[in-house]
C-alpha cells in the first residue's frame, strides 16, 4: 500500500473508538495501515470518567417576606407580581425608588418594575392611596401573584 | 457562462446556530489557510452574536479577532451589524455607529453588511453613510418573513429603498428557514428585477429542510451569491452546505470557484473539531409544517421550554406558542427575530399565565408599538393599543437615531485621550466589569495543523492515558507519561 497521510476521517474514527473503550486499561487498534496502542493509568476504583454535573440548587424562598407584617383594612389593595420575575424598586441602579412607605400614589403611578424573561414591566399602583408596606427587596426573585406592596386608602 | 459565488459563514452564523456561537479564534486559525484557498468570494467573520459572545463568554477582544482574521485572509472579509443597534439590541447614537464603521474598515473589513430587524431602512442610513466614507463596500440585507403584509411588493419596495441608499450588494435574509421554492419562484425574480445591476445574495437557514431547493430557485432567478457553511457545520438551524449548493450550481451549468478537495479538508477539520470540542454537527432537518405557523426558531423554543420549566409552566407551552401567533398579529407582524421574537414570546407568556390578554405589557413592547425602534410593518390592533394606552400622539415617526444624543464626547471625557477607538466603543456597549477579562493576553495561535498533530494533541490532553503508540504508513510514535 502506498504511503499516505493520516486523514481527519481516520482520527475521528480512532478517537471515537478510544472514547467508547474508556473502561478498559489497555487499547490496541489495527485498521489497514494504522496501529494505535494505549495504556491507561490505574484508576482506583474503576470510577466512570463521566463528569459529575452539578446543578444549581433551586432558589429558596426568603422567609423574611411572603406575608404582610400586620393586618390591613379590608380596603387595602395588594399589588401583586404579574409573573415569575425579578423585583426592582427603582428605575435604574443608584436612582431613588419609585415609591417609599408613606407616599401617596395615583392609580397609574409606577410603583416598581418586574423583570420577566429579560423584559421590564412597569407595575402601576392600580388604586389611589398610601403605600403602607413594601414586602420585597430590590433585586429579589418573585413568584406569580406574590404580594409586592400594600396600598391603603387615605392620607399619609 | 453564468457565475454563482459563495460567501462562507462557517466562522460566524454556522457556529452561532449550532454551537451557541462558542467557536474561539484558536479553533479557527489552523484552518484559515484552507478556507482562504477554497474559492469563496467573501468570508463573513463578524455578527452581533459573535461580538457579544466574544466579550461575555469567550473573554476575547472582538476587535482583535477581526484584525487577525482580516490579516490572515486574502479573501475579502465581511462584517455584519444590526444597523443602529450594531451588536446588541439597544439603539446607539449616530456618532457611535459611525466610529464602529471606521474602526472595522481600519481593521481590514472590506464588505460592511447591515440590516434592521424591522426592515426599517432608515435605521441603516447612518451605517451606510459611515461605511462608504470609510471605504468599504456596502451590503444591504432585508429580512424575509411570512405575513399578510410581507408580500413580494413589500420586498420590492425595500429593494428600492436599499438601492436609493447606494448599496453595492443586496441580500434576502431568511433567518428561520421559512422560504420555499414556490415563494422563491415569485419573490426572487421580482427582487432581481428591481435590483437591476446590483448583485443579489441569498442567506437562508435549514430549519424546514428546504434551503438547498430554495438556493436552486435563487440561482435560476439570477441571484449571484449564496451564503453557505462547511458541511459538518451546515444544515439544522444553520445554513446549507457549500458542498451541496456547489453541486447544485454546477449541475445547473453555473461556473463556480469552489475547490472540492480543499472543501473536503475543511470539512474534515470541522468534523474533527465537533468531536474534539464535544459540540454537535448539523443534522439535515425534516420538513416541519408547524414552523410556518408560529415561526419560532427551534433554538428559541428549547430556550422557552427551559424558562417555562423553571417557572413550573412547561405544560402550557402549546398554548403559549398559539398565543405568540395572535400577539404577532396584534403587534403588526414583527419579524420573528431578536429582539422582537423575545418581545412576542414574553407578551404571549404573560397573556396566557395571567388568563387575560395584555393585562401586563412589557415597557419594550409599548416602545416598539410607539415606533421607537423603527417603522412597523402594519398598525397594531385596536385591542392592543387600547390596553397599552397608546394614543395617536404617542406615536413617533422620525428616524430612531434622531432621538439619541451623541455619546462620544462624554466617553472621551470619561476614558481619557489615551483610550483607543476600540476601547471607547466597548465602553459604549458594555459595563466595565464585563470588559476586565478582555485584558488578558491572547493565546499563541497555531496557523496550520494536520490530523496527526490533532491526534497527538488530543492524546496529550487525556490525563488517563499514560502510554500511547501510534504507527501508520512509514511513521511510528510512542508517548509515555
Amino acid at each position: 500500500m502506498a504511503e499516505r497521510d493520516l486523514t481527519y476521517e481516520d482520527i475521528v474514527q480512532i478517537v471515537d473508538l478510544i472514547k467508547s473503550a474508556s473502561h478498559f486499561s489497555e487499547f490496541r487498534l489495527k485498521v489497514g495501515d494504522i496501529e494505535v496502542s494505549l495504556r491507561r493509568a490505574d484508576r482506583t476504583p474503576s470510577a466512570p470518567a463521566a463528569v459529575q454535573r452539578s446543578f444549581e440548587p433551586a432558589a429558596t424562598a426568603d422567609p423574611a417576606r411572603q406575608a404582610p407584617s400586620r393586618a390591613f383594612s379590608d380596603a387595602a389593595h395588594l399589588v401583586r407580581s404579574p409573573m415569575v420575575g425579578t423585583f426592582y424598586g427603582a428605575p435604574a441602579p443608584g436612582e431613588p425608588p419609585f415609591v417609599e412607605v408613606g407616599q401617596s400614589v395615583e392609580p397609574d403611578s409606577i410603583v416598581c418594575i418586574i423583570e420577566v424573561m429579560k423584559l421590564m414591566n412597569s407595575i402601576e399602583a392600580g388604586t389611589r392611596g398610601v403605600v403602607r408596606e413594601i414586602l420585597v427587596s430590590n433585586g429579589a426573585g418573585v413568584e406569580y401573584g406574590e404580594v409586592l406592596m400594600v396600598i391603603e386608602p387615605g392620607k399619609p | 457562462m453564468k457565475r454563482f459565488d459563495f460567501v462562507d459563514v462557517t466562522l460566524r452564523d454556522a457556529h452561532q446556530c449550532l454551537w451557541s456561537t462558542r467557536m474561539t479564534t484558536a479553533m479557527m486559525t489552523p484552518i484559515l489557510g484552507e478556507i482562504d484557498r477554497a474559492g469563496y468570494a467573501y468570508i463573513n467573520i463578524l455578527g452581533g452574536a459573535v461580538f457579544d459572545v466574544c466579550v461575555r463568554y469567550l473573554h476575547e477582544n472582538p476587535w482583535e479577532r477581526v484584525r487577525l482574521l482580516c490579516e490572515r485572509l486574502k479573501t475579502p472579509c465581511d462584517a455584519l451589524t444590526r444597523g443602529q443597534s450594531l451588536y446588541t439590541f439597544e439603539l446607539f447614537p449616530d456618532d457611535i455607529v459611525a466610529l464602529n464603521a471606521q474602526l472595522l474598515a481600519r481593521l481590514g473589513v472590506k464588505v460592511f453588511t447591515v440590516y434592521d430587524a424591522l426592515n426599517d431602512n432608515r435605521n441603516l442610513e447612518s451605517s451606510i453613510k459611515a461605511g462608504r466614507e470609510a471605504g468599504m463596500e456596502i451590503n444591504g440585507w432585508m429580512t424575509y418573513t411570512l405575513s399578510p403584509v410581507h408580500t413580494d411588493a413589500y420586498y420590492v419596495e425595500r429593494t428600492k429603498e436599499l438601492l436609493a441608499l447606494g448599496v453595492d450588494f443586496l441580500c434576502v435574509k431568511d433567518p428561520t428557514g421559512l422560504l420555499t421554492p414556490e415563494r422563491g419562484a415569485t419573490l426572487f425574480p421580482a427582487v432581481v428585477q428591481a435590483a437591476g445591476k446590483i448583485p443579489v445574495q441569498l442567506h437562508s437557514h435549514c430549519q424546514s429542510g428546504l434551503a438547498p431547493r430554495v438556493y436552486e430557485a435563487a440561482m435560476k432567478s439570477g441571484f449571484r451569491f449564496g451564503y453557505t457553511a462547511s458541511e459538518p457545520l451546515a444544515n439544522g438551524a444553520s445554513l446549507p452546505a457549500t458542498e451541496e449548493v456547489n453541486e447544485i450550481a454546477c449541475r445547473l451549468g453555473f461556473e463556480t470557484s469552489m475547490d472540492r478537495e480543499i472543501l473536503k479538508t475543511i470539512a474534515g477539520y470541522f468534523r474533527w473539531l465537533c468531536i474534539r470540542e464535544e459540540k454537535p454537527c448539523g443534522q439535515v432537518a425534516q420538513y416541519d409544517a408547524a414552523l410556518y405557523e408560529h415561526q419560532i426558531p427551534g433554538g428559541m423554543i428549547s430556550n422557552l421550554r427551559y424558562q417555562l420549566e423553571t417557572m413550573k409552566l412547561a405544560h402550557r407551552l402549546p398554548e403559549i406558542l398559539q398565543e405568540v401567533a395572535r400577539v404577532r398579529q396584534d403587534l403588526g407582524y414583527p419579524i420573528v427575530v431578536s429582539p422582537f421574537a423575545q418581545y412576542m414570546v414574553t407578551q404571549a407568556t404573560l397573556n396566557v399565565v395571567q388568563g387575560e390578554r395584555y393585562k401586563t405589557i412589557p415597557d419594550e413592547v409599548r416602545k416598539y408599538a410607539m415606533g421607537y425602534y423603527g417603522r412597523l410593518a402594519a398598525r397594531p390592533s385596536d385591542e392592543f393599543l387600547e390596553r397599552a394606552k397608546i394614543r395617536p400622539d404617542d406615536m413617533v415617526s422620525e428616524r430612531p437615531g434622531e432621538h439619541i444624543e451623541a455619546w462620544i464626547p462624554r466617553l472621551r471625557a470619561e476614558l481619557g485621550a489615551s483610550a483607543g477607538d476600540g476601547d471607547l466603543l466597548l465602553a459604549a456597549f458594555y459595563d466595565r466589569t464585563l470588559l476586565e477579562p478582555l485584558k488578558q493576553a491572547a493565546p499563541a495561535y497555531r496557523f496550520r495543523t494536520t490530523p496527526l498533530h490533532e491526534l497527538v494533541s488530543w492524546l496529550g490532553t487525556r490525563r488517563d492515558i499514560e502510554y500511547a503508540h501510534i504507527r501508520f504508513a512509514g511513521t511510528e510514535m510512542t508517548f509515555s507519561a
